[in-house]
């Protein structure tokens, strides 16, 4: 049989499979630009965010020779419209992009994702070495629908409400105006919108951490990935994310 | 032509002769009077804790809105609920838009409203013959329409960072921006930048205090009002939300990092067991 010789297969993995890794595309480009995107976003807008709720410093002299709060404010607005499309384009790409874009949805009908969520709590529990997975385990990606989409959303609903006070009745207001009464005001929409901001705090501590440990337990590019959108697998390394399709 | 023939200040009868005149407004001319209800009423226990004329509040008012042209609830109270229906509300009081229906009701709050805000909602309705255009909040948009904070004088220092920090700071002298005081202007709306109060003479920020947000809904209960974020209005919880906030960052880095710390010395005893392993069997060589 004529079979097409490829560099990996000069290397007999048959022979010895736990030795050779082998490559494979993970993270699509949008997939990376998006988290990046939304590492920045989420960055600016937390700290600018906590400037206008607590501003500091204030400048001196007289107030037609400073804008700190309205800059501060403007910079604001434009990054968390930059987070909405950024969430806007990586919806679109769940549905329109590869199976590990989609791999970190809760499949809370399905038995095996309960399985992965319960064995993943375990793996970090007992200190093992674990499962690997090319795409997001069970429990990372019910974070990430928690901490990135489920914040995400409350977010994006109560800052443009908020935004769309300096306009009554204009088209922010007739899209997002009906969650201010229903959070009791725009004094508790603006409590809200402030503690929830902490969530991604919270996140940030979390997924930064669990890379690095994840990267360090399983030595598969898992930190690089988010860069090079590549990730590495030996044999039986798949079988981890079978439950996903 | 305005005749305020039930009126509890500016009546000219009193006692039966006043609910007479009520009476009589009713059954003469329906359908074109304009209520005007100052207060809210109690709900709770039938309506028993707020009584006219030997009457509940509640049924008066239900009974006077029927023939009503319009309702133009004055004041926060009847507009929102304000301080009677403030939490915990033990009277059950309810602003006149959650009682009345059927009728299209003018929210015109304040606590008081603007007197040249009241007569101007007035004078519009009896020049035109029409109601005001109303914002989703049923307010005049023409006197509810912006904030406090988008025509306030000292919106520049706002802008440019500068704030009061204490009552008696130079910032305070100076006339700066009151926002870090706690003052409710960025989302209150209601006319007093604009007509200002007692004939333009001030109003509570050209006074130098904050807008403790009169004319907003449950502003009662939006406290502290010299801090700019509320307190979390969770059962226990009585705490800022960066406390809070705080608090769960903390937890997670605690958790983090002894999870970091129990891995590290797991790593710790294997290699130690794995040396003392080597350096066993290197002895038992020696031994042989």
């Amino acid at each position: 049989m004529a079979r097409r010789v490829h560099p990996i297969n000069i290397i007999d993995v048959a022979r010895s499979p736990h030795r050779y890794f082998r490559r494979k595309y993970v993270w699509q480009w949008p997939v990376r630009i998006f988290h990046w995107v939304n590492a920045v976003a989420v960055t600016v807008l937390f700290s600018t965010g906590l400037y206008i709720s607590h501003p500091i410093l204030a400048p001196a002299g007289e107030p037609f020779n400073n804008f700190v709060m309205a800059t501060v404010r403007q910079v604001h607005f434009i990054f968390a419209f930059i987070f909405l499309i950024n969430f806007l384009w990586r919806i679109y790409w769940f549905w329109f992009g590869n199976n590990y874009a989609r791999s970190g949805f809760p499949f809370f009908w399905r038995r095996s994702w309960w399985k992965d969520l319960f064995r993943q709590v375990g793996d970090y529990f007992s200190l093992k070495r674990g499962h690997v997975h090319l795409g997001h385990n069970a429990l990372a990606g019910l974070s990430y629908t928690i901490f990135v989409i489920g914040l995400g959303w409350v977010q994006i609903f109560t800052g443009l409400a908020l935004y769309s006070e300096s306009n009554p009745g204009g088209f922010w207001s007739k899209l997002t105006g009906w969650v201010i009464p229903l959070l009791g005001g725009s004094m508790q929409t603006h409590m809200w919108h402030h503690l929830f901001a902490w969530g991604f705090i919270v996140f940030a501590i979390l997924h930064v951490y669990i890379v690095f440990y994840d990267g360090q337990q399983y030595k598969n590019g898992l930190v690089t990935s988010m860069i090079s959108g590549v990730k590495f697998y030996r044999n039986g390394d798949l079988e981890n994310d079978k439950w996903l399709s | 032509m305005i005749s305020l023939d039930y009126d509890e200040t500016l009546q000219a009868a009193a006692g039966h002769q006043a609910e007479e005149i009520r009476e009589r407004i009713m059954r003469e001319h329906p359908g074109e009077y304009v209520l005007a209800v100052e207060g809210n009423a109690p709900t709770g226990d039938g309506g028993v804790y707020c009584t006219v004329a030997g009457r509940t509040f509640l049924d008066i008012l239900k009974e006077s809105a029927e023939g009503a042209k319009a309702i133009i609830a004055w004041g926060s109270c009847a507009s929102d609920g304000c301080v009677q229906a403030a939490s915990p509300n033990p009277t059950g009081a309810k602003p006149v838009h959650e009682i009345i229906h059927s009728h299209p009701i003018i929210n015109v709050p304040g606590c008081p409203p603007i007197a040249e805000v009241m007569t101007g909602v007035l004078t519009y309705i009896l020049t035109f013959d029409k109601l005001p255009e109303l914002d989703r909040f049923g307010r005049p948009k023409m006197f509810y329409g912006q904030r406090i904070h988008d025509k306030c004088y000292r919106r520049s220092y706002f802008d440019a960072g500068q704030f009061v920090e204490t009552w008696e700071d130079d910032g305070a002298r100076k006339g700066w921006c009151l926002y870090k005081m706690g003052c409710r202007g960025p989302m209150t709306y209601n006319s007093c930048s604009t007509f200002k109060w007692n004939n333009g003479v001030s109003f509570p920020i050209g006074s130098g205090h904050g807008c403790i947000g009169c004319s907003e809904n449950k502003f009662w209960d939006n406290g502290p009002f010299y801090t700019r974020l509320t307190n979390v209005p969770l059962p226990g919880v009585e705490s800022t939300p960066d406390k809070i906030g705080k608090y769960a960052a903390v937890a997670a880095g605690v958790g983090v990092a002894a999870h970091a710390a129990s891995y590290a010395a797991n790593q710790g005893i294997k290699k130690a067991k794995k040396n003392r392993q080597t350096k066993k069997l290197l002895e038992s060589d020696k031994e042989e």
